[in-house]
């Protein structure tokens, strides 16, 4: 405990204390120390005969933590002041409350413009600065939503049905901001004697008890069952569907969101890595491999560095986030493209030791860029132990970039120690644009622009008969929304077209609906009366936007 | 486009000029990346002394490979002998192979070595097996990893192919090169009935084998990495070569890293049945590490040393981390290279015989580095006022005093070590282990603070006080083996060159003299005191009485009650007279607290110790150690942190240093500069009180990240999204907010970063929600 390094720090209510290092190297022994559980000091207080021995533990407490210390070797070098707390990042809240979401957007809009940033300050005192920054004002405003909410809606905490919003929009309570404000202005004396303490507690929401535990970083495994046991999801029944514009063409937008000054910064960020390089190329020829991590894209700054210092020897670039790479395929590149070898051995080992001879013998260095080495193809520990087994040849030098939270857990300790990795913080903060392009983003994939244009695409190739066709089948099922839509009776399809002259007869109806199907455009259900219903799977307002467009 | 982004490949290839019938070979191999360090003094140095810590590391491989038992002899054969463990293992193949086979028919004896979880390591401990196997048993050993079978044929395949050509090739690395050049005999051709047809004419009729004491060679499969094995694949091999065992000798070794018990769990009884098993136990690996620490890097001729908290950091990635001596020696190496990365003084970390040459060398630029060295102050505050003056001025005269105050350093070093062993000796068995067991512990104590003038320390020596005759002399007799190794290999100074000019370098005081002459006073002390000791008489009574015997010759009448109060008086005082070993033993304990106290200073009180000592701690941890949850956690929710604006005048340079790498900590740079940072030096925009706040102008994944921080396990996307526009246009309506398309984008973009990032994923339970990967 003498030197001054030492992280870990153990105190009753901690039942688990984790540091960040347990989550970057899975492979590595957990730092983990287990005090005896809250439950068990109920216990004991509770029980009588056991309540002296107790007693006397806890009042010695320097004691037994001495006796833990002899018990336990402890890290002295790990850990340091500049470490990020293991509490900022897995804060645990057993409960999230619907007002949380609102509070901060609240405190966003209405606080002043910060002043100083005393970002390494230690924990106590960051929350002391934060509540005494908060203007009286807002406090009043917040005590007072808290009472009203712990009035009307006493009822929702065992319903959690939420019809209501997380997000209630400022406009609509800005009549109660104001009148607040003129008595939050007339009693501000009584403010300042107001504990800051309640104030803090104030903003985060209303169960008390939660609160106080929020306040540490205490995960009781009761507590994250309690929450996780919930079936019902306490959120508001919000669909995107409210939103007007719901499809937006991604690709138009680029730099919009950065403010000029950001963008700068950013550059200048980017261009200090650079002076890296140097020191990279240097750490790659003592045969370490390198990897990169750190919020933004990477793969500029590794284009700049395969530009400027590995314009003379032979590179592979693999880009881990594409969706359709495979293992097999980076191995043929080395042995069949570069090599210049007819197959690839079918046993890895065999695979290994062809490519680690013949760079030999020609006296190469191979560079192997990759890409996010954590993208969702290379995510399995075949794909990862491949690459380790090439990483630690002597003249293959591995560059890789990681960007997912838990990629570490890729690499057991064997792996590990054959990939040699030394790590390098290279934030970039550049938008993420190729690497996302490939995924379907949640918000996009819900608004449907993928299908939208799938949808126009292959609407665009058919005849107009079939276009028709189409049409008919769109606006039945728009005619008839409800809950559980049956689909369009091939029979009443049939009659339809042939009112407008469509089709002649029902086998050329079907053939024209083969194609429908191929495409997945339409769905062919049979009810148990054995007929045929159509049904077009696709969301009721993209069908809506795409007739928009359509006939406009 | 750019050329490496495709909708149909992940994979680009640039051959950049590189053409497989080219010969561009070895001198193209080297000058390639040598080129850009070439003719770097410090390059060259690195070089040198990493080459020799290999080759100490490769010299005694066995020794430490196998957690060995003998304390080395000072005649240096050491790595001639081998660790009782190997020994006994080669011993069994050897008794094996040959007797027992042809009386158990079908058993296959079979040596399990435990070998603990710490698998990096193993390779080099098998290797080392391989080669002792070949030049004491059998030339035909194959050893096959997991990755190398995963079915039957692949193992036996890769098994009889090793075994068959194992006497052409003598190291195993290299046998595979050997497959494409000199065809002998295909994989696919390489089944058990080839390899008996091929035993019985090689070896059973081979007359070299008339050589040979033993009429059968024995067959040597090892099977390194047990538990990986798909255990069908390792049952159906056991039971093949189990069918063969009567005609070939063949025996099993297995590495299991975990227990006894995972062999008999993969083995059903009628495969275990046939297998001989003998247990053998490998030595934990912090017992290895000890050895290869002490024995190579904590000792004076070690070209590069580590300071106190370097030292730690790597001890505990070590113990809590990996268990892994090999990746320790990476580490070690990572930090040589650091230590040594783009700075020339850092070439005078070089051997004590090279030191002149590299002073001759040195630049005037390098001199002044080495003059802005924080230990080179209280150095100059020492000398009077006409040698500071010529220590700035002269750099003859600085060079002169630089290559005596290195010496003087070594010197330290030398006899630091000597007297870190020496209070290991004495201090390692005491109760409660204050100071630590391992000379590895003791020196983590002893480079970081100045050792003699802690409590622990003091209770060592008062422990010491207490000890017996016998332990005593021992411990001082074990204490002068070091010694006297010590003055086999020691290095006397020489004298400077003479083209050096005899400068007046007498006018620099020299603190002590340590080194070599320390070392043979104390030899001499150690000497009389255990002379002393030795002979000492540990009884008291038996003087003190013969005196008192005297005295009672004269009064020896009853009654006298006086008389007899005062004889008891006197036995007490007497009681408390030392006896004659209890007074050498003090003074002896206290000549060893002058000692210590003199050779144990710590390492940052010596005039320019950073050169030859590593302590740049903070940066090595960041890249030894990767952070990258952390780092993502900061830069989302303080992203000031990170964009800190590095044009800035006052802030530029010193930061772009740091950032390039150079000796500079990396992190001390950027903390110093937070502090001293005024408002005009950061991205004025988004500096945050406490990394809760939200405010709009931060990047928008940011943003975004610290309102899904606020929600549950689910959230609901719209909501979200709302709560995103109202921070960044708290003045419009929602009906505005509705209706720009840009803040929905930014939105859109901020979420898939997000979910790329993993903290987010796409969730069916509710339309439009995600859920939240972290809590």
């Amino acid at each position: 405990m003498a030197s001054g390094g030492f992280r870990l720090r153990f105190g009753e209510n901690h039942s688990v204390v984790e540091d960040r290092n347990e989550t970057e190297s899975p492979s590595r022994r957990t730092t983990r120390i287990r005090s005896k559980p809250k439950k068990y000091g109920d216990f004991l207080d509770n029980s009588p005969v056991k309540r002296r021995n107790y007693k006397d533990m806890s009042s010695s407490e320097e004691d037994s933590e001495i006796n833990d210390e002899a018990a336990l070797p402890k890290p002295t070098a790990l850990f340091t002041e500049d470490d990020v707390e293991g509490q900022d990042m897995f804060k645990f809240k057993s409960r999230h409350t619907k007002q949380d979401l609102q509070n901060k957007v609240k405190t966003a809009i209405y606080s002043p413009k910060p002043v100083d940033s005393p970002m390494k300050t230690p924990k106590k005192l960051q929350s002391l600065i934060k509540v005494s920054q908060e203007t009286p004002k807002q406090v009043k405003e917040i005590m007072r939503k808290r009472i009203c909410n712990e009035v009307d809606s006493d009822s929702a905490d065992s319903d959690f049905s939420g019809s209501s919003s997380d997000f209630v929009p400022e406009g609509s309570d800005h009549d109660e901001t104001d009148s607040s404000s003129a008595e939050a202005a007339s009693s501000s004396e009584e403010e300042v004697e107001q504990p800051k303490k309640v104030v803090g507690k104030a903003v985060k929401g209303r169960d008390n008890k939660a609160k106080v535990k929020d306040a540490e970083y205490y995960v009781t495994p009761d507590n994250y069952f309690i929450m996780h046991s919930s079936k019902k999801i306490a959120t508001s029944d919000h669909t995107l569907a409210r939103l007007k514009n719901l499809n937006i063409d991604e690709n138009n937008v680029d730099d919009i969101q950065i403010s000029a000054e950001h963008k700068e910064i950013i550059k200048d960020l980017n261009h200090s890595y650079t002076q890296l390089f140097n020191k990279w190329l240097y750490v790659l020829s003592e045969n370490f491999n390198i990897i990169l991590y750190g919020v933004g894209s990477k793969r500029s700054v590794l284009q700049q560095f395969q530009k400027q210092k590995l314009k003379d020897f032979p590179c592979i670039v693999v880009n881990g986030f594409f969706p359709s790479l495979t293992i097999k395929s980076i191995l043929e590149t080395i042995v069949i493209d570069l090599l210049e070898n007819t197959n690839v051995p079918s046993n890895v080992g065999d695979v290994v030791n062809l490519i680690d001879t013949q760079l030999k013998e020609n006296g190469v260095n191979l560079f192997l860029i990759i890409h996010n080495i954590d993208g969702t193809m290379l995510r399995n520990a075949k794909a990862q132990s491949i690459l380790a087994s090439i990483s630690q040849i002597r003249n293959v030098h591995t560059i890789a970039t990681i960007d997912h939270i838990n990629a570490p857990l890729l690499w057991d300790h064997t792996k590990l120690s054959k990939f040699k990795f030394t790590w390098w913080d290279v934030t970039t903060f550049v938008p993420y644009s190729e690497e996302t392009s490939y995924e379907n983003s949640l918000m996009s994939h819900r608004s449907g622009a993928l299908q939208l244009s799938s949808l126009k695409s292959v609407y665009q190739s058919l005849t107009t008969n079939a276009k028709g066709i189409f049409k008919i089948i769109i606006e039945y099922q728009l005619e008839n929304q409800k809950q559980n839509y049956q689909g369009l009776p091939f029979k009443d399809l049939y009659s339809k077209c042939r009112e407008q002259f469509l089709v002649s007869s029902d086998l050329a109806l079907r053939a024209q609906l083969t194609e429908f199907l191929d495409h997945k455009l339409v769905k062919m259900k049979r009810t148990y009366d054995g007929s045929e219903n159509l049904v077009i799977p696709i969301d009721i307002t993209l069908l809506q936007q795409f007739l928009d467009q359509q006939t406009s | 486009m750019e050329s490496t982004v495709s909708v149909s490949k992940g994979v680009f290839l640039f051959p950049n000029g590189y053409k497989k019938g080219k010969s561009n070979k070895k001198k193209n191999n080297q000058v390639l990346f040598e080129k850009i360090f070439r003719n770097e003094l410090w390059y060259d140095t690195y070089k040198q002394n990493w080459y020799y810590i290999e080759n100490e590391l490769q010299h005694r491989p066995v020794k430490y490979r196998w957690g060995l038992l003998h304390i080395h002899p000072p005649d240096g054969t050491h790595h001639k002998t081998h660790s009782v463990l190997l020994n006994d293992i080669v011993n069994y193949i050897k008794n094996h192979g040959i007797s027992e086979s042809s009386t158990l028919e079908g058993i296959i004896p079979s040596a399990t070595l435990l070998t603990g979880v710490n698998q990096p390591d193993h390779v080099s401990q098998f290797t080392s097996l391989i080669d002792l196997i070949r030049n004491e048993v059998t030339p035909h050993v194959a050893l096959v990893n997991s990755q190398d079978a995963p079915s039957v044929k692949h193992l036996v395949e890769n098994a009889v192919w090793q075994l068959i050509h194992g006497d052409q090739v003598i190291d195993y690395d290299d046998d595979e090169g050997v497959i494409t050049q000199t065809k002998k005999l295909r994989k696919s051709q390489c089944t058990m009935k080839a390899l008996r047809n091929w035993y019985n004419t090689k070896c059973m009729s081979s007359p070299r084998k008339k050589k040979s004491p033993q009429t059968k060679r024995t067959l040597v499969i090892i099977i390194p990495d047990f538990e990986s094995f798909n255990c069908n694949v390792l049952q159906d091999f056991v039971m093949i070569v189990s069918s063969y065992v009567s005609t070939m000798p063949i025996v099993f070794v297995f590495g299991v890293a975990t227990s006894v018990s995972a062999l008999h769990k993969s083995f059903p009884y009628h495969v275990s049945s046939k297998l001989l098993i003998k247990v053998f136990h490998s030595h934990a690996s912090p017992i290895y590490m000890n050895q290869v620490l002490e024995d190579i890097f904590l000792t004076h001729t070690s070209p590069f040393h580590l300071s106190g908290k370097a030292f730690e950091l790597l001890t505990d990635v070590f113990l809590f981390y990996d268990f892994s001596v090999t990746g320790l020696i990476q580490s070690i190496k990572y930090c040589m290279m650091e230590h040594y990365y783009g700075d020339n003084t850092k070439s005078l970390c070089c051997d004590r015989d090279k030191l002149e040459d590299v002073i001759m060398q040195l630049t005037a630029e390098d001199l002044e580095n080495i003059r802005q060295l924080m230990s080179f102050r209280p150095f100059l505050e020492k000398q009077d006022c006409k040698t500071k003056i010529s220590l700035f001025n002269d750099d003859d005269f600085f060079k002169e005093a630089l290559y005596k105050e290195m010496n003087r350093l070594h010197d330290y070093l030398y006899s630091f070590y000597m007297c870190l062993r020496l209070l290991c000796v004495f201090v390692k068995d005491l109760p409660k282990n204050m100071l630590g067991k391992s000379v590895r512990e003791i020196y983590t104590k002893c480079a970081s603070e100045n050792v003699t003038g802690t409590s622990a320390f003091k209770d060592c020596l008062q422990l010491l006080k207490f000890q017996s005759q016998v332990k005593l002399v021992e411990n001082i007799k074990s204490a002068l083996k070091i010694v006297n190794s010590y003055l086999q290999n020691a290095s006397p100074v020489k004298p400077l060159r003479s083209t050096l000019s005899k400068n007046n370098f007498n006018n620099i005081t020299l603190s002590d003299d340590l080194g070599e002459n320390f070392v043979k006073s104390l030899r001499v002390h150690l000497l009389t005191f255990l002379r002393q000791i030795e002979h000492a008489n540990t009884e008291t009574t038996i003087t003190m009485s013969a005196v008192s015997d005297s005295e009672n010759a004269d009064e020896n009448f009853p009654g006298n009650r006086y008389k007899l109060k005062e004889k008891l008086l006197k036995a007490t005082r007497l009681d408390r007279v030392q006896s004659e070993f209890e007074m050498v033993r003090s003074r002896f304990v206290s000549y060893l607290e002058e000692m210590f106290s003199k050779g144990l200073q710590p390492m940052q009180g010596q005039p320019f110790h950073e050169v030859l000592a590593f302590s740049d701690v903070a940066s090595v941890r960041k890249n030894i150690v990767g952070a990258p949850r952390a780092a993502v956690h900061t830069a989302l929710s303080n992203p000031v942190h990170y964009l800190q604006s590095i044009r800035s005048p006052q802030m530029g340079p010193s930061w772009a240093v740091a950032r390039c790498g150079a000796p500079e900590d990396i992190m001390g740079c950027r903390r110093s500069g937070s502090k001293s940072r005024s408002r005009n030096d950061l991205c004025s925009c988004c500096q945050l009180p406490s990394s809760d706040n939200v405010i709009d102008t931060l990047p928008d994944v940011c943003l975004a990240y610290k309102l899904h921080r606020e929600c549950g396990k689910h959230i609901n996307l719209y909501d979200w999204l709302q709560a995103f526009a109202a921070v960044l246009r708290p003045d419009d309506d929602d009906e505005q907010r509705h209706n720009d398309p840009t803040i929905q984008l930014r939105f859109t973009r901020a979420v898939a970063e997000l979910q790329f990032l993993g903290f987010i994923k796409s969730s069916k339970r509710k339309t439009d929600h995600v859920m939240r990967l972290t809590w």
